[in-house]
C-alpha cells in the first residue's frame, strides 16, 4: 500500500522533482536509442562506452577540469576510435570491445587511486546520483531527446536497412558509413550525459532492458521505438518514486523496475502474442 | 537499338588485401538477363558489390544508365533509385519487430532523409500491389523474422518491385527456393523485363536455370573466363575451364 502522505512529501522536494524529470527523460532517451542499438547488436558497445567513461572522468579530475565537461568529448572520440578499430580489425567485435573497455576501466581505477580527494566519490560514479541532477542537466537531456527523436524519425529507413543488410542499404542510396557513425556518436553523447544520473555500471541497462521488452511486445517498427522509449521513461519514473519512498539507492531501484517490466513483457509475449507457426502450412512455399 | 544499362570496363577490385576481380569488362543491354557464374570464391559477390558502389575499385570504370560511378561509389539519387538489389540474406537474429509491409514500404521511399508519414497513402497502395504481384499478400502482417528462407526471398523481390526500376541485381536470390517458387520467381523476372523494360543481372549457381532464362552468361573466376550466350558459354569444355577438371555438369532430368 502506497503511503500517500510520504509520496506527497517526496514529490514536494525540488531535488526530487528534478530527479523525476531527469529520470523520465534519461529513461526515455535510453529506450529510444536502445531500440536501434539492440537490433544492431550494439548493446555491448553501450556497456563498453559506459565503463570507459570512467577514464574520461578521471582525465577531467587529473587535469583539474569539471569531469562532466570532459566526458562528452571523451565519449565521442572514444566511440569514433572504437568504430574505426572494429571496422579495420579482423577480430570479433565483442572481443575488441572487451579489450578496450577492460583496459580503459583498469587505467581509470589506477589513476583514480592516485587522486586522494575523489576516492570517496567512486560509488557515485559507479551507480550514479540521480538526486544530484541540475536544471542545466535537464535542459541538455531534453535537447538530446528532441535531437535523437528527429534524427531517428528522419533516418528510420536508413536505420532499418542498415541493420538488416549493409549492402542492401548502400545499394538503395543510404550513406551507410555516415549513418553508422552518426548513430554511434549520438549513443556516446547520450551515455556520457546519462552517466551522472545512472552511473557507469548501470548505464547499459537503460539502453538494453526497455528496448528488449519492447522488442518482445511489438510487431511494427515505429511502435517498437515508441514503446521502448515509453517503457524506459516509465520504469525510470516508477523506480525513482520507489527509491524515494523506500530510501533505497535510485539507480539500482530503476534497473530493478526495468527488469520487472522485462519479465512482464516476456510473459505477455509468450502467452498473449504467441502465434502458431504457419510456415509449414503456407501453400506457396 | 537498345541502350546499354551497365557498361563495365577493365574493372579490378581488391578484397581483404587480394585481387578478387581482375580486368573484367562487359555490357548489359536493356531488358536483358545476364547471369554471373563461377566457383565459390571466384569474386562474383565482390563484382556485384563493386558495381553497386559498395566496394572501392582498384581500377576501371563503371557506367550505370549513362552515369559514371564515382570513385567512392556515389551515383546521383535519380540513378540510384533506378537500381534494385536482392542480397543473399538479411540479418534477422532473434525477433525483429518489422512487418513485411513495413519492409517493402522502405523500398518505395527514395534515398535521403524523410518523415515516415510522407506519402503514406501512395506507399501503402504500392506495397499492396508489390506484395500481390510476388504472391506475398498473405504475408503482409507477418514479422520479417517469422518468414522461411524462401518467403524472405520473395519478400525481398517485393521490396524491389514496389517502385519502377531499370536495373535489378540479384545475389544468389533464388537459392533456397523450391521448384514452384523458383518458377514463379523466374516468371516475374521475365514479366519485369518484357513489360517494364527491366534489366537483370544475377549471380547464380543453378546452371540449368541460367541456361533456360539468361541471354548472356559471364563465367567469372577472378577474371572473365568466358562470356556470351548460354549455348556458347555453358559447354563442357568451358565449364571445366571455369570450375576446374572436377567439374561435373549436372542437369535435372526433367529439363534434360
Amino acid at each position: 500500500m502506497v503511503d500517500t502522505q510520504a509520496l506527497a512529501l517526496v514529490l514536494a522536494e525540488p531535488f526530487m522533482q528534478r530527479a523525476l524529470i531527469g529520470g523520465l527523460l534519461t529513461g526515455a532517451l535510453g529506450g529510444l536509442l536502445g531500440s536501434v542499438a539492440v537490433l544492431r547488436e550494439l548493446s555491448f558497445f553501450s556497456d563498453a562506452l559506459g565503463h570507459s567513461a570512467l577514464l574520461g572522468i578521471t582525465a577531467g579530475i587529473l587535469i583539474g577540469v569539471n569531469p562532466t565537461l570532459v566526458l562528452i568529448p571523451f565519449a565521442v572520440v572514444f566511440a569514433i576510435l572504437v568504430n574505426q578499430l572494429v571496422e579495420r580489425s579482423s577480430l570479433p567485435t565483442d572481443a575488441l570491445l572487451n579489450i578496450v573497455y577492460s583496459t580503459s576501466l583498469a587505467a581509470a581505477i589506477l589513476f583514480l587511486s592516485l587522486v586522494e580527494s575523489y576516492r570517496g566519490g567512486i560509488r557515485q560514479l559507479l551507480f550514479g546520483d540521480i538526486l544530484g541532477v541540475s536544471s542545466l542537466d535537464l535542459i541538455v537531456i531534453s535537447i538530446l531527446l528532441v535531437a535523437a527523436l528527429i534524427y531517428l524519425c528522419l533516418s528510420m529507413r536508413a536505420q532499418v536497412l542498415l541493420t538488416l543488410n549493409q549492402e542492401l542499404a548502400g545499394a538503395v542510396g543510404v550513406q551507410t558509413r555516415w549513418h553508422r557513425l552518426a548513430f554511434i556518436v549520438l549513443l556516446a553523447v547520450v551515455v556520457a550525459v546519462s552517466i551522472k544520473a545512472v552511473g557507469v555500471l548501470l548505464i547499459s541497462a537503460f539502453v538494453v532492458i526497455p528496448s528488449c521488452a519492447g522488442r518482445l511486445l511489438c510487431r511494427r517498427f515505429p511502435i517498437y521505438v515508441f514503446v521502448s522509449s515509453i517503457l524506459g521513461g516509465t520504469c525510470a519514473l516508477l523506480g525513482l518514486l520507489a527509491s524515494g519512498l523506500t530510501n533505497l539507492p535510485s539507480g539500482p531501484s530503476v534497473v530493478m523496475v526495468q527488469f520487472l517490466g522485462f519479465l512482464i513483457a516476456l510473459i505477455l509475449s509468450s502467452r498473449v502474442f504467441r502465434r502458431p507457426s504457419t510456415t509449414a502450412l503456407d501453400p506457396q512455399i | 537499338m537498345l541502350n546499354p544499362v551497365l557498361v563495365v570496363s577493365d574493372l579490378s577490385v581488391e578484397r581483404s588485401g587480394r585481387l578478387a576481380v581482375e580486368k573484367v569488362s562487359f555490357e548489359l543491354q536493356s531488358e536483358s538477363e545476364t547471369a554471373v557464374v563461377g566457383p565459390n570464391g571466384a569474386g562474383k559477390s565482390t563484382l556485384v558489390a563493386a558495381l553497386l558502389g559498395l566496394l572501392p575499385r582498384k581500377e576501371g570504370d563503371v557506367q550505370i544508365l549513362g552515369e559514371q560511378l564515382s570513385a567512392n561509389g556515389d551515383l546521383p539519387g535519380a540513378i540510384r533509385s533506378q537500381i534494385a538489389y536482392v542480397p543473399q540474406s538479411l540479418a534477422l537474429q532473434g525477433r525483429f519487430p518489422l512487418s513485411v509491409a513495413e519492409f517493402v514500404g522502405f523500398g518505395f521511399d527514395p534515398p535521403g532523409p524523410r518523415w515516415p508519414w510522407q506519402q503514406h497513402r501512395q506507399r501503402s497502395t504500392a506495397v499492396e500491389k508489390a506484395l500481390d504481384r510476388t504472391g506475398c499478400i498473405d504475408l503482409r502482417n507477418r514479422l520479417l523474422s517469422e518468414l522461411s528462407g524462401g518467403q524472405l526471398k520473395r519478400v525481398m523481390l517485393s521490396f524491389c518491385v514496389v517502385r519502377p526500376r531499370q536495373l535489378l541485381v540479384l545475389d544468389e536470390a533464388q537459392a533456397g527456393l523450391d521448384v514452384p517458387s523458383n518458377e514463379r520467381f523466374q516468371q516475374l523476372l521475365l514479366e519485369l523485363r518484357r513489360q517494364e523494360g527491366w534489366t537483370v543481372l544475377h549471380v547464380s549457381h543453378d546452371l540449368d536455370m541460367v541456361r533456360r532464362s539468361s541471354d548472356q552468361v559471364l563465367g567469372l573466376n577472378r577474371r572473365l573466363c568466358c562470356s556470351g550466350s548460354p549455348d556458347h558459354t555453358l559447354t563442357p569444355e568451358r565449364l571445366v575451364d571455369l570450375y576446374g577438371p572436377n567439374m561435373v555438369q549436372y542437369r535435372h532430368q526433367c529439363h534434360g
